[in-house]
């Protein structure tokens, strides 16, 4: 019957258009969110141009940024994992990112303490600190969040080779939240 | 086809002959006291002149085609005419074209004519606080109730707030800077002609950017004097400053006294 | 309708555990709706409420494995529930941003009741700030999404021939962000400080006692994001869903009006939601990005605030410049006149959209320097706009132009609109401007652009699709009455408002010099004119959708893709899959067709 083609025509074209559309939503989504960080980078320079504290935990700084790095890395590994079938080497590469993820966060609120101490929002130094790595950090939470759920649907056997969008998706993003912390790291500390 | 394009030509060339008779003689802009005032009158009659004819050209083409090219239904196709080149490419030149007249003249001209000298026969400070105004005369004379400033003078005014963003602006001069925090804007006006605020609404100086509650009384009087006068307003105002000036300044005019009171408080904490 | 009152549960179930976590953690002073339990409150608030509403059934159950569970019959409660069909969501949009333009209009109305005498008689000065803000922002909303969500959803996916949106539920998502955003927004002056008009300049905005402030912040940040996804859905529907045939180049112009609009929206409203994060966090966090003492300052949130707000107005009005432009496309019975040319202006307007920001801020005290090159660059606006308006007239010049309701709305969209950029070139040049901003000569301008453009396109699109949405014939006779009504009622009520500007009279004003009484008076006169001309319009759709006599498929006889299927359309949109095989406005060339509906379409799929 004429309908029964055509539906089964129209799961077919969802079927092609739908990775196509997933890919592309998601880089528009990522241009979107460059746009928000870059409102508050430029915050920063209107307002304090490249001063900086002297008591800056430089140190720690660059521990994070090296933790996010590497994060990126493993991260990439779960995506090529799963994307060749290597299912237990992808878990354990997700959960590796998670767990530098946290480090990072947890690293973030030690600076933090220290920060309300030394330069609290109320300076300008302060306010530019605060604000980005605060939104960097929110990014990263919802980075690891959807790390988490690729990481219980994937122990539970869902994705495969000809389907691991999902991993795509968080592993792009978090390529893009890590990205993000490597323009604000020196708009920051190293200015 | 001919014809049509001269029907068309000749409504056009009346509407738009009317039209420059209607902007070049009914001046909407009322005369204004500043030689800045009369840059911007010109600029403004210059744009309506430049205005006109692509209006009325768009009017006579709007009502032309509704009136000539009518139908009632849905049964019969015009022609398909999908584009132009030359038509385009026309249009285009004409808009640019005019698109840089008008940002020679009246846009560099008159940027030139209002900013172009930096230099001034006197200066007055402004302060813009939550709502009141405080001019401080070179002698340090202050008013909050009425701003007397000498004809035939360049004047500079410094500009600046204590809490919240407000926008000096006196109508009759032409020209509006805003008081922001922290900073200090500038505003020069050269008076041609003396005025007085209870001849013209327009003299008076009247926050212009929205700053709360008592934002729209945020005004005080204007007037443009001979030198003379000035000198002898200003030495006045200095030997017998009005009773209460400072405290009038703190204590903001409100319409509704509760909601202020907490109002000016709040904007203490902050400033 | 269960799903709406567990999504009203949970709603207010997230604001109370957010008070209560502020309470906490600000070590139990403060109150239920301090400063960060409106924050926390409100965030909490929003979460609870998407997921109740659907996100649990659409995206929850999905993340932890469960199978999805079906939604419900698609009864008339499909519109007051989570529904992923594009032309439910389009309906949604519609019927929302009506209601909100209509309340607007009655905030406009109480403005103009206050603003026919010259003292406070009606309202106090505090009143009318409220009154005044609210009826901008709720405008500025209806104008930003009222088109694009409404005919965007509901026409896009069928005039490229896809069967919905490239992301149903992120689109549902988009609807039914909104009322939250509605219930912010109106709530907002109860908790006072509502008083810094839509565009929220600090420091008034961060001083201003009261919390309103923070719970419009909150909104406008939602609303911004619903706007984002919502423009991420329909550049990704166009790239991707188009029919097979369905070339760039013969894409209908509304698809690429909303195109147009949606790469801004996608981009430029971070800036918005920045800033306003911003106050937020100045107001909440203590930090220091408007306080003068401290170094922050308030260029940087003009700057950055414009830098959204600048090209929002072009989100406004690109959408109506298709829906207008297609109108008189089809009234017309002609080709859109020089369409390619007309795709580079949207284009360009695009481009320079980003780039004339501080013309809003030539009064401002920023760097002399940047005032000649922003003023060069926004008059170079009215050039890719203007071919816009020479599509227009070229389109009407010897078609047939049936005059109906939509056509006189079109055509008085010409008109008005081109009031509305014209004065926009005064606002342009620097000398006229720093005596023109901030008076009504803006808000004349301004008006004339957003009704004369953008309303005028939402109105004249109910017009023109309404029998495609719900199957029915609106009363042609009424709607062309009120077509007229607005079209000459926008000029009387507008107009004169240009005369009061240059004379003096600043805008956000509850009182005024007694000398512009009469004018105002006239003005007030002729904005309830205007306003009652709107029961025409809510009476004429209403009395229409249920009792107007049924619509044929394709009324206007037009060529694009929407018409070819029944009023409304199936479920699926397409019971034939469309081919299209040529340009969408074929009118005057015997046996040319945009799109053929086959069977065999099934195998090409
Ligand atoms: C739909 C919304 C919309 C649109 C489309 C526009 C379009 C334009 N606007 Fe407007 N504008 C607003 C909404 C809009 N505006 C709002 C809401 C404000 C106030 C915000 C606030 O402070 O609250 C504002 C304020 C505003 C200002 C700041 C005023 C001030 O506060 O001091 C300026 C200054 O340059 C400006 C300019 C323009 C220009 C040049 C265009 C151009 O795009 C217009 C181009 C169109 C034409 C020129 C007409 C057609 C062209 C032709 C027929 C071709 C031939 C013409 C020429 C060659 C000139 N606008
Ligand atoms: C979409 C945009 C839009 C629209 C349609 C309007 C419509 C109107 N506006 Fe608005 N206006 C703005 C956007 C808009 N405005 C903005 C952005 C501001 C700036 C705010 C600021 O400074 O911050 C502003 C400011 C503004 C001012 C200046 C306030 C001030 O500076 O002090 C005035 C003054 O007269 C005014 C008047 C009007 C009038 C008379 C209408 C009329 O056209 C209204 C006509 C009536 C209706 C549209 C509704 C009628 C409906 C019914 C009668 C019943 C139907 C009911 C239901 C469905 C529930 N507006
Ligand atoms: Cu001060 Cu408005
Ligand atoms: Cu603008």
């Amino acid at each position: 019957m004429a309908t029964v083609t055509v539906e089964a025509a129209h799961s077919r074209a969802e079927l092609l258009h739908q990775p196509r559309s997933n890919k592309l939503g998601l880089w528009i989504f990522m241009a979107s969110e460059t746009f928000l960080f870059s409102a508050l980078i430029s915050a920063r320079f209107i307002t304090s141009g490249v001063q900086k504290p002297e008591d800056l935990n430089q140190a720690l700084a660059f521990g994070l940024t090296c933790v996010l790095l590497v994060s990126s890395i493993s991260a990439y590994l779960a995506e090529a994992f799963i994307a060749t079938g290597h299912r237990r080497a992808f878990l354990a590469s997700t959960r590796i990112t998670i767990v530098f993820g946290l480090i990072f966060i947890g690293g973030v609120m030690f600076e933090w303490r220290e920060a309300l101490e030394n330069f609290p929002p109320g300076t300008i130094y302060g306010t530019a600190f605060f604000s980005l790595i605060g939104l960097h950090a929110f990014h990263v939470l919802t980075g690891v969040l959807a790390l988490a759920v690729v990481l219980n649907l994937g122990a539970i056997g869902h994705f495969g080779p000809a389907n691991s969008w999902p991993v795509e998706g968080a592993v792009k993003y978090w390529h893009f939240v890590d990205l993000m912390w490597v323009i604000i790291y020196p708009t920051l500390y190293l200015f | 086809m001919r014809r049509e394009w001269l029907v068309v030509g000749a409504i056009w060339a009346a509407l738009t002959a009317l039209g420059e008779f209607v902007v070049t003689n009914w001046s909407m802009l009322p005369d204004g006291y500043s030689r800045e005032a009369e840059v911007v009158n010109e600029a403004y009659v210059l744009l309506l002149v430049l205005a006109v004819p692509v209006f009325t050209f768009m009017v006579t083409m709007l009502g032309y085609s509704i009136v000539a090219f009518r139908s009632t239904g849905a049964a019969d196709d015009g022609p398909n005419l999908r584009s132009n080149k030359r038509v385009v490419w026309t249009w285009l030149a004409v808009t640019a074209a005019l698109d840089l007249a008008v940002l020679i003249n009246p846009g560099f001209v008159g940027l030139r004519d209002i900013r172009g000298t930096q230099s001034a026969d006197m200066a007055i400070q402004v302060v813009g606080q939550r709502w009141n105004w405080t001019v401080t005369y070179d002698n340090g004379a202050t008013s909050t109730t009425e701003m007397v400033v000498p004809v035939d003078t360049r004047i500079r005014f410094d500009v600046t707030s204590t809490d919240v963003l407000h926008s000096f602006w006196v109508p009759g001069f032409g020209l509006k800077v805003d008081a922001v925090p922290g900073r200090t804007t500038q505003m020069y006006v050269t008076t041609e002609r003396t005025g007085d605020n209870a001849d013209d609404s327009r003299l008076r100086v009247q926050c212009a950017e929205l700053c709360g509650l008592s934002h729209a009384d945020m005004a005080m009087t204007v007037r443009v004097v001979e030198q003379a006068e000035y000198d002898a307003w200003v030495e006045n105002l200095k030997n017998n400053p009005p009773a209460g000036a400072q405290q009038a300044a703190a204590a903001a005019p409100t319409a509704d006294g509760g909601q202020s009171d907490q109002q000016a408080s709040a904007s203490d904490q902050e400033g | 309708m269960r799903p709406l009152f567990r999504a009203i549960k949970w709603g207010v179930g997230g604001y109370l555990l957010g008070a209560v976590a502020a309470w906490a953690l600000s070590g139990g002073s403060g109150s239920l709706n301090g400063p960060l339990a409106v924050t926390l409150g409100f965030i909490l608030g929003l979460i609870g409420w998407i997921f109740g509403i659907g996100g649990w059934n659409h995206w929850g159950r999905e993340w932890f494995g469960l199978p999805p569970r079906d939604d419900g019959k698609d009864d008339w409660r499909r519109y007051l529930r989570f529904n992923t069909d594009h032309k439910v969501v389009g309906v949604q949009y519609l019927v929302a941003f009506i209601a909100v333009l209509g309340i607007g209009g009655i905030m406009a109305m109480l403005m103009r009741l206050e603003l026919a005498r010259a003292g406070t008689d009606f309202m106090s000065e505090e009143t009318y700030n409220k009154v005044m803000s609210m009826h901008g922002i709720l405008m500025v909303a209806v104008a930003v999404a009222g088109i694009l969500g409404s005919f965007g959803n509901y026409l896009i996916p069928l005039m490229i021939g896809a069967q919905d949106m490239a992301f149903p539920r992120l689109n549902a998502l988009s609807f039914w962000l909104i009322p939250p955003v509605a219930v912010a927004l109106l709530s907002a002056p109860l908790l006072g400080s509502f008083e810094a008009g839509w565009t929220a300049y600090p420091p008034l905005s961060v001083l201003a006692p009261g919390d309103g402030q923070l719970l419009f912040n909150m909104g406008v940040i939602t609303f911004g994001l619903s706007s984002i996804l919502g423009g991420l859905n329909i550049l990704t529907t166009v790239t991707t869903m188009r029919a097979p045939g369905m070339t760039w180049g013969r894409l209908p112009i509304f698809v690429w009006a909303g195109f147009s609009a949606s790469l801004i929206s996608v981009l430029f409203t971070q800036y918005f939601a920045a800033t306003l994060v911003m106050i937020q966090l100045d107001r909440i966090a203590g930090t220091a990005f408007f306080d003068a003492k401290a170094g922050g300052g308030t260029l940087l949130y003009e700057h950055l605030f414009w830098f959204y707000s600048h090209p929002a107005v072009y989100i406004m009005v690109l959408p109506a410049f298709g829906v207008s432009l297609e109108i008189i496309t089809h009234f017309s019975r002609k080709p859109l006149f020089a369409y390619k040319a007309v795709v580079g202006a949207f284009l360009t307007i695009v481009g320079l959209s980003g780039i004339v920001w501080a013309h809003h801020m030539f009064t401002s005290g920023m760097a002399n320097y940047f005032h000649a090159p922003f003023m060069a660059l926004t008059e170079a606006i009215s050039i890719p706009t203007g071919v816009v308006f020479l599509a227009a007239i070229g389109t009407m010049w010897k078609g047939r132009i049936w005059f109906t309701a939509p056509m006189i709305m079109a055509t008085g969209w010409v008109f008005n609109f081109m009031i509305g950029g014209l004065t926009g070139i005064f606002h342009a040049d620097v000398a006229t401007d720093l005596q023109l901003h901030d008076t009504y000569f803006v808000v004349a301008h301004f008006h004339f652009t957003i009704i004369g453009g953008s309303i005028m396109g939402l109105l004249g699109g109910s017009f023109y699709w309404f029998p495609k949405i719900t199957g029915r014939m609106y009363n042609e006779r009424l709607g062309k009455i009120f077509a007229f009504w607005v079209t000459i009622g926008l000029n009387l009520v507008f107009l004169p408002m240009f005369w009061v500007g240059v004379n003096g009279m600043n805008r956000r004003v509850a009182v005024y010099p007694a000398d512009l009484q009469r004018v105002n008076e006239f003005i007030s006169a002729a904005a309830f004119l205007l306003g009652a001309g709107f029961l025409l319009f809510i009476g004429n759709l209403l009395y229409s959708a249920i009792w107007g006599p049924k619509a044929p498929a394709n009324p206007w006889n037009a060529s694009t893709l929407e018409w070819s299927v029944s009023s409304p359309p199936p479920h699926h949109n397409f019971p034939l899959l469309p081919e299209v095989v040529g340009h969408p406005y074929e009118y005057g060339r015997p046996g040319a067709r945009h799109a053929v509906l086959s069977n065999a379409g099934a195998t090409h799929g």
